[in-house]
């Protein structure tokens, strides 16, 4: 008995040996995507695409390339890449926002190496070029969003606010007034400094004080007059008591829902806001408006964009085959079939001109999205120092919520970024 | 004589090496790895680069942050670890007495410790909120409050928080460890005190704190360790904000690592950690048990 069973499992191993040699030419790509909201993971791996999802339909359309999928959360998603490129097992194909200090430290991929030529020419040219460094592009971009004022009409017709503040004079007299009409019930500005995104609030300030992160040469300007100026006016408004009252610990999806609860009248947000505040059953009549700027400077919206890059790996056997497969990946991907339905699933903005007819088609609000993209700013990403400056302008900013002095904290940044 | 059972001398080795061998895999060999990541330069990415030295500790020690993350580690433990021993000691000898409703009593203790940390410090961070936290609306509803109240007004106050919430997490622990304790104590010693004469305190101090040390002991030392490393509670309330105020030093390191991609000095101040949780568990040991052996 003994024999015949040690027989069955020595046949089994061997079986599942020419199993595995059956399919050695097959390539497979690990995939990490960055889990964008609740559907996320049923589009790619569950019943979320017509009841099939992203990689079967992928699979069935490439055969020979197999992918190994894994949705990964925004919270998680850091931590997840830099373990596995610390154990030397970086993913083939990664979806996240950042990218360069992989492109620094030569984990990544050109794109041209990988991308096909009609791809290539779909993406936005302004998108690219937020990608490039020393003349190579790194990363395509995968969606973005663009930031607005988003306000509660009724809540400003009830405090008796006529104009939708566009200065920053304006803004503290629409503040006053519904905290006039309101006391304690409304707050009438939403701001976020913390961890989480509290580089927004610097640059929504900054930018629209013509102040900001670099100056027209690329060089980092942290600690100029425009951006103590914009700020300490950013500071005051909580400290005037405008704002919620915990800026350093509420993050902007805290606000959104206090947006959503109608507790909260104006507040800065992505072009999804309106999707959000449905989910969350908040019964809002909202309305959207430029970002406020101080007299004499010019509005810019904030444009924040994501990326797909592809990572390098020496080990793979055939390298050409390797670059086919992502290319074939990221054709896939971008077809208009697969990512209008993802796009719009997501509640984000394109990152190519072919999905655009069709989503506009579908909600003509898109539109008016894409021209604002068209004239944001964006973050200074391609520069090797952003992370520690992206932490460092937070920082300042929690520093002078408890009482710091702006300017000095903006000197001490700027020198120890420049001094690098 | 030779047991029966055991045919070799080897036999029992063979009966505990898989332990060992899951001890050398799951713990052992990581802690090496931390160790040797933190002599390591590790580039932002994550790549691990050439032996650096002590770099990796002069700049973790040298960041503004590390003398007020340190001050609040040395708060955090105390804090918790002091104040729960004592309600949590008081809590098991209140549950050690017979009364209607014991057993009640004793699986409501359990409840906050059978939900996980990352629940119980949402739901707090729930209840303290002041737009519509459950503290505020309870209070404005019995009509203590007129206006709700910022819970969380100033930096101070939410570690204080942390702090509490700590202490209300880790009273159960306590309780039962002690409770334990407090069960294996014969009622002979009870009843000879009594026959000579002594109180409730002197029963407390003579029989019931000497024989329930051990117990004691064992709760204390876990009980700083997991306090020191417990990283839920801040980082759902605080994440340690504002501009690291907050922190305690495991959170400190956690952002430091995947906030700020400064993984050398991360992995520098959790050897640091390390080491501090040897030396104060050990020396705490070394202390009571020496005293037992005194004792005896």
């Amino acid at each position: 008995m003994k024999k015949f069973l040690s027989l069955i499992l020595a046949l089994t191993m061997l079986l599942s040996l020419v199993a595995v040699s059956a399919n050695a030419e097959d390539i497979t790509l690990d995939v990490i995507i960055a889990q964008y909201g609740p559907n996320t993971q049923e589009w790619f791996l569950g019943k979320g695409m017509d009841g099939s999802n992203f990689v079967e339909k992928f699979e069935a359309a490439n055969p020979g390339i197999k992918l190994n999928l894994e949705v990964v959360s925004w919270n998680d998603l850091y931590t997840v890449v830099s373990t596995r490129i610390s154990n030397n097992n970086a993913p083939d194909i990664l979806n996240i926002d950042v990218f360069a200090d992989y492109a620094n430290e030569g984990l990544l991929m050109p794109v041209q190496d990988y991308c096909p030529e009609e791809l290539y020419q779909d993406f936005f040219p302004s998108f690219i070029d937020q990608s490039v460094i020393d003349g190579t592009v790194w990363a395509v971009p995968d969606l973005a969003s663009a930031r607005a004022l988003f306000y509660n009409v009724d809540l400003l017709q009830e405090a008796g606010v006529e104009k939708v503040p566009e200065t920053w004079a304006e803004l503290e007299d629409a503040s006053q007034a519904i905290l006039d009409a309101f006391g304690g019930e409304v707050y009438p500005w939403g701001i976020d400094m913390t961890t989480d995104e509290g580089q927004a609030a610097f640059a929504y300030y900054t930018w629209g004080n013509n102040g900001g992160f670099v100056d027209e040469n690329g060089e980092w300007v942290l600690n100029s007059d425009a951006n103590v100026e914009a700020i300490e006016y950013a500071i005051g408004l909580v400290n005037k008591g405008f704002t919620n009252p915990n800026p350093a610990t509420q993050t902007r999806y805290d606000l959104q829902d206090m947006f959503a609860a109608g507790k909260l009248a104006m507040i800065i947000a992505p072009n999804q806001l309106p999707t959000y505040v449905t989910d969350k059953e908040g019964n809002v009549n909202l309305a959207t408006a430029g970002l406020p700027h101080n007299e004499g400077a010019t509005s810019s919206s904030v444009g924040v964009m994501d990326r797909i890059m592809a990572f390098k790996d020496d080990a793979a056997p055939d390298q050409a085959a390797r670059n086919e497969a992502i290319g074939k990946f990221l054709t896939f991907f971008y077809d208009p079939e697969n990512y209008v339905g993802w796009v719009s699933m997501e509640g984000f903005l394109p990152a190519v001109n072919s999905a655009v007819g069709a989503l506009v088609e579908a909600d003509p609000s898109f539109q008016a999205w894409l021209d604002v993209l068209g004239g944001a700013k964006f973050y200074p990403t391609t520069k090797a120092e952003w992370n520690d400056v992206k932490q460092g302008v937070i920082d300042v900013e929690q520093q002078a919520l408890t009482g710091g002095n702006v300017k000095e904290l903006l000197d001490a940044l700027q020198a120890k970024i420049a001094g690098k | 004589m030779r047991s029966v059972f055991v045919r070799h001398r080897w036999e029992p080795y063979l009966w505990i090496l898989p332990s060992i061998l899951l001890m050398l895999v799951f713990v052992v060999f990581p802690i090496g790895i931390v160790f040797r990541l933190a002599f390591s330069n590790i580039s932002r990415a994550g790549v691990v680069g050439e032996f650096n030295g002590l770099k990796n500790f002069q700049d973790a020690v040298s960041s503004p942050a590390f003398p007020q993350v340190m001050l609040n580690t040395l708060i955090w433990v105390v804090s918790v670890v002091g104040i729960s021993t004592l309600i949590g000691f008081i809590c098991a000898l209140v549950l050690n007495r017979p009364f209607a409703g014991r057993k009640i009593a004793r699986s409501i203790m359990v409840f906050p410790w059978a939900a996980s940390l990352v629940i119980q410090a949402s739901v707090w961070n729930y209840i303290i909120k002041m737009e519509y936290g459950n503290l505020n609306n309870i209070l404005l509803n019995l009509g203590f409050l007129q206006d709700p109240v910022n819970w969380r007004i100033s930096y101070q106050i939410e570690f204080v928080w942390e702090c509490a919430i700590g202490i209300i997490v880790t009273i159960p622990f306590v309780t039962f460890t002690v409770l334990s304790g407090l069960q294996s104590i014969d009622e002979a010693y009870y009843e000879a005190a009594t026959v000579d004469g002594a109180g409730f305190w002197n029963k407390l101090r003579h029989v019931t704190i000497p024989l329930v040390k051990p117990s004691l002991t064992v709760s204390t030392v876990l009980n700083i360790i997991y306090v020191f490393n417990s990283f839920p509670i801040i980082y759902t309330i605080t994440k340690g904000a504002p501009a690291n105020k907050t922190d305690t030093m495991v959170t400190y390191l956690y952002m430091l690592a995947f906030y700020d991609q400064r993984k050398g000095p991360a992995t520098a101040l959790s050897v640091v950690g390390f080491l501090i949780l040897c030396i104060a568990s050990g020396i705490y040991m070394m202390v009571t048990m020496r005293k037992e052996d005194s004792g005896l």
